[in-house]
């Protein structure tokens, strides 16, 4: 990988390929993120049938890190951080996400230059809001990331899920996005016959999930496991490193970096779906925070770069 | 120029009691507009906005205003907020609910 020549002194802690596309900074604006909708185009304008609220996650805001007992945090360079927060509710991580449980931010892209790799960079934070005593990381049950990506053959979604925290219990393993095999239309809708994901597309929220924290969505990233660092307090964030590196000519994992510790995912591909209707050449990067319980919790993007080659 | 933005708040809920938005940061902004907008047959709505310090504990602030059950929109705006805000909505029960959707308008 070759070293972009940087002309902002920000760049120097991130790794982009040949071209570096957005490079986002949060102290200028929201830069196009904004929270992730379903599709409202029925009548009385309501979305498809769905047995998860799709409209119900939490709205993302500009944060300056304010605590309840700690001054503001700001942001890793900077006063503000895109914020993804959650609504205090949660279902148990063996049952489909409950209304508000999450917080989901979108930027909606296009492929353009023919890119053959792309990859996804951001520094990062995660803390529950302190509204109980305790050290609170136990609940923050997930965050992630994935890339929506439409070709002139296939739908598919490559990502990343960092599962924190299953039902009070810390577990601190990353997972992969990948359907399992054989899951019909209907179990990944969770019984909905005519739901508007195929397998493999938004795993997020669809495909079953099981006691010891497989889903029918996300695998198991082999040798996962990961001690993140999260701090002492809910009121003491540090900043993290993040990156996912995607083939799109062969549409399969490269590599994720977090922090110091690159994971080979070379040879595993993602679900490829048949193509979905006026969205070929979407490139859309999307990043997600899950709560445990009823607690808000927050993921804290200082910046985010997305580049290609 | 200015930045501004515009977030949904709460999309098309039903309320059934006494509601309040989640908590909001807006530190960068001068002035917050919150739009309140009803869906259908609702009783009569108070909607007042709040500050807080941290995002945990809130304070009232600025004019409350009313959603008479023949209307379905009102606004309330703030100039002076810190960094915490959010609407509260009072009126909805459980013989009366109503679906609301909030957005808030911030610009600075």
């Amino acid at each position: 990988m070759q070293k972009y020549p940087a002309s902002d002194r920000q760049l120097e802690r991130f790794n982009p390929l040949a071209r570096i596309f957005t490079f986002d900074d949060f102290d200028t604006g929201f830069n196009g993120w904004m929270d992730l909708t379903p599709n409202f185009v029925y009548a009385d304008y309501e979305s498809f049938n769905s047995a998860v609220d799709l409209t119900s996650w939490a709205p993302c805001m500009l944060s300056s890190g304010g605590m309840r007992f700690a001054a503001s945090h700001g942001s890793m360079d900077g006063a503000y951080s895109l914020k993804l927060t959650t609504h205090p509710n949660a279902a148990p991580a063996t049952e489909p996400p409950a209304d508000g449980s999450m917080g989901v931010a979108v930027k909606r892209l296009s492929r353009f230059g023919s890119p053959s790799l792309i990859q996804i960079e951001t520094w990062y934070s995660y803390t529950p809001t302190q509204d109980r005593v305790g050290l609170g990381e136990e609940d923050i049950r997930a965050f992630g990331f994935y890339f929506d990506i439409q070709d002139t053959e296939h739908r598919y979604m490559p990502g990343v899920r960092y599962v924190n925290s299953l039902d009070g219990k810390l577990v601190k393993r990353w997972q992969y996005w990948k359907a399992r095999d054989g899951v019909t239309h209907a179990d990944w809708n969770f019984g909905v016959e005519d739901g508007w994901c195929a397998p493999g597309i938004d795993n997020l929220w669809y495909g079953k999930r099981y006691p010891d924290g497989s889903t029918d969505g996300y695998q198991w990233l082999p040798g996962g496991e990961q001690d993140l660092l999260y701090n002492e307090s809910p009121d003491k964030i540090n900043w993290l490193y993040l990156r996912l590196l995607v083939d799109v000519d062969k549409r399969e994992y490269v590599e994720l970096q977090s922090m110091d510790t690159t994971f080979d995912m070379r040879g595993i591909q993602p679900t490829l779906t048949d193509r979905y209707n006026s969205i070929d050449n979407l490139i859309n990067p999307i990043f997600y925070v899950e709560t445990d319980t009823d607690r808000s919790v927050n993921f804290f993007l200082d910046s985010v770069l997305y580049s290609t080659e | 120029m200015q930045t501004t933005n515009t977030s949904v708040l709460a999309r098309r809920i039903w309320i059934d009691s006494d509601y309040a938005t989640i908590a909001y940061e807006a530190g960068w902004a001068n002035e917050a507009v919150f739009f309140t907008q009803t869906e259908g047959d609702h009783p009569e709505l108070t909607v007042s906005t709040e500050i807080s310090p941290d995002g945990i504990n809130w304070v009232r602030r600025g004019e409350p205003r009313t959603i008479a059950a023949e209307d379905s929109i009102t606004e309330n705006s703030l100039t002076v907020f810190g960094n915490w805000i959010r609407l509260r909505i009072q009126g909805a029960s459980q013989d009366q609910q109503a679906r609301v959707l909030v957005h808030v308008c911030l610009s600075g």
